[in-house]
């Protein structure tokens, strides 16, 4: 066919180069086409236009003439930004204060929730060989010096001498050989009421720090709820994460 | 202070008020915890019982198998999952199950005095019920705990217990000496006299006295000769109030235990001094102190000081 032929042909010529800027005037940049000069003009033309029209807008403006955002707002680098002041308070201090007092409220509630589910878990987790726990101070009193060089606690307690740390029960010799341990005592459940125990120590410790971080939250609220007064007070103590900061207000009579 | 907030100090240690703190006795704040007042724990039996279970539940109990004791809460959960030991002292265990517990045995069993926890052993047909003996609200728990090596309240005993409050320590104490022993609990506050009076009627080996620990004279006639004085008075002279007591009713050779808390002698004073010089007063009130036992981590400077009462002349080999 014809039309294959030209194809053909197609392939021995040489590639279409669009003309490109001549050396000389490289400088100018890449050549323009009349495609990019059309953008080129169509945008100045717009600019243009607009100036126009604005130009004529404001010749036949009105000199009377009022809008209510001429006084409500300012230029601020170069734009207009609505003026502030004269705009509504979204909250009083009258109703901050009763929120506050509020928040206080709730927060103690909480507090004193948890307090109680500690003092109930207290009743019945004694501490009886936590290792972080702090060491009494136990004295014996005795007659003579000799005496006391010949100290010897198991001894004195008369108790085994493995036993002197059990500081909670060192049973002495003679409950030991008469009394007996009542109820479980196979090591299986032994071991899975140790485990049951650790996780409630676990569960008390969790319910002292959230109580102690109720009571910092709720002395803080109540300290930004004092400093609403106006009272004259100095800052003593700056605020930390677990305490508020403290004031020194001046004592003022009320009457 | 604003009520709800309980006095305590910029450093809250594990020692924290609100569970120790019993200078002021009633009011608010102190040991207010379960003082009545604001629906606290310690309620009259009358009044709709402990925990608010209905008081209609007396001595038959027979509802087998878990609910043995209590509808809901009550007991440690079914008896074959504690462990009990006996302790050093006669008539103290440790319960180590779930809970990790001091102990005595309910000598009126099925009933919480202060709406503390219940544990109940089967050893084969019988039943044993154990109630939960709080060392932070304790001062003899506290002691028995860190270890103290004499408390002579044992049981059969014969005990003057000065300082009784609500009588939460003293239903422990009488459920050691048992129903052979005999509680002479001497509280001076009505108010919580109430209290002591309700737990005495549940138990007939307390006998209640309502009056100032420093006028002895004025029970005189209720108490005979005891074998162990235990004071909890708080007193700057407690001391005194003690010796004055042993004069009257201990025998000789009878034992003291008596809880000192260093604040209510001199606050000023650092609590190891406090401690010291009350135990030289003793020395001269021929109370002669035989053992010091501070408290921690139960409470903070606190101390219980055992000794005996006109001490046996030794014998000279």
């Amino acid at each position: 066919k014809m039309s294959s032929f030209r194809k053909a042909l197609k392939s021995k010529q040489r590639n279409h180069h669009e003309r490109s800027q001549p050396v000389f005037r490289k400088q100018l940049g890449l050549l323009e086409k009349k495609k990019d000069y059309k953008l080129r003009a169509d945008d100045y033309h717009k600019k243009q236009n607009t100036l126009a029209a604005l130009r004529k807008k404001a010749l036949e403006k009105n000199p009377d003439e009022f809008y209510f955002k001429m006084i409500s707002s300012k230029l601020e680098d170069g734009v207009h930004v609505p003026k502030k002041g004269n705009q509504e308070v979204e909250m009083t201090e009258e109703q901050k204060k009763v929120m506050r007092t509020q928040d206080i409220r709730y927060v103690e509630m909480k507090r004193v929730a948890e307090a109680k589910k500690i003092e109930r878990l207290k009743g019945e987790l004694h501490l009886l060989d936590a290792d972080s726990k702090q060491k009494n101070k136990h004295t014996f009193f005795v007659d003579s010096k000799k005496e006391v060089h010949s100290f010897d606690l198991a001894n004195h307690l008369k108790t085994a001498p493995e036993l002197v740390d059990r500081v909670y029960n060192r049973p002495t010799l003679e409950t030991l050989q008469t009394k007996t341990i009542q109820g479980t005592v196979e090591p299986r459940s032994m071991m899975k009421m140790a485990k049951q125990r650790k996780h409630q120590y676990k569960i008390l410790s969790q319910r002292i720090d959230r109580e102690k971080k109720m009571f910092v939250i709720s002395q803080k609220i109540q300290t930004r709820k004092d400093l609403q007064d106006k009272n004259k007070k100095v800052k003593v103590k700056k605020e930390t994460p677990n305490a508020a900061a403290i004031y020194k207000f001046e004592p003022k009579r009320k009457r | 202070m604003r009520p709800g907030f309980s006095p305590r100090g910029g450093g809250r240690g594990s020692g924290r008020g609100g569970f120790g703190d019993r200078g002021g006795r009633g009011g608010f704040g102190g040991r207010g915890g379960f003082r009545g007042g604001r629906g606290g724990g310690f309620r009259s039996p009358e009044g709709g019982g402990f925990r608010g279970r209905g008081g209609g539940r007396g001595a038959p109990r027979g509802r087998g198998g878990r609910g043995g004791f209590g509808g809901g809460r009550g007991g440690f959960g079914a008896g074959k999952k504690v462990l009990v030991e006996p302790h050093r002292h006669e008539g103290v265990f440790i319960s180590r199950g779930k809970e990790d517990a001091l102990v005595t045995k309910n000598m009126v069993v099925g009933e919480s005095v202060y709406g503390e926890k219940r544990i109940s052993v089967e050893e084969g047909e019988t039943k044993i019920e154990y109630r939960a003996w709080n060392p932070f609200r304790s001062k003899l728990a506290a002691a028995i705990l860190g270890g103290v090596d004499q408390i002579h309240i044992k049981p059969g005993a014969k005990v003057m217990y000065l300082g009784a409050a609500s009588g939460t320590t003293v239903s422990h104490v009488s459920d050691i000496v048992g129903p052979e022993g005999l509680v002479y609990a001497v509280e001076f506050s009505h108010r919580s006299g109430r209290d002591l009076l309700n737990v005495a009627k549940k138990r007939t080996n307390i006998i209640p006295i309502i009056e100032d620990a420093r006028h002895p004279h004025k029970y005189r006639m209720l108490v005979g000769m005891v074998d162990v004085i235990f004071a909890d008075v708080a007193q700057p002279d407690q001391t005194r109030i003690v010796a004055l007591n042993a004069h009257n009713f201990l025998k000789n050779g009878g034992h003291f235990v008596i809880s000192i808390k260093a604040n209510c002698i001199d606050s000023t004073a650092a609590p190891e001094a406090v401690f010291a010089s009350e135990v030289k007063k003793m020395s001269s009130e021929n109370m002669k102190p035989q053992e010091q036992l501070t408290l921690e981590p139960y409470e903070r400077d606190h101390a219980v000081v055992v000794g005996i009462y006109r001490p046996p002349p030794k014998l000279k080999k």
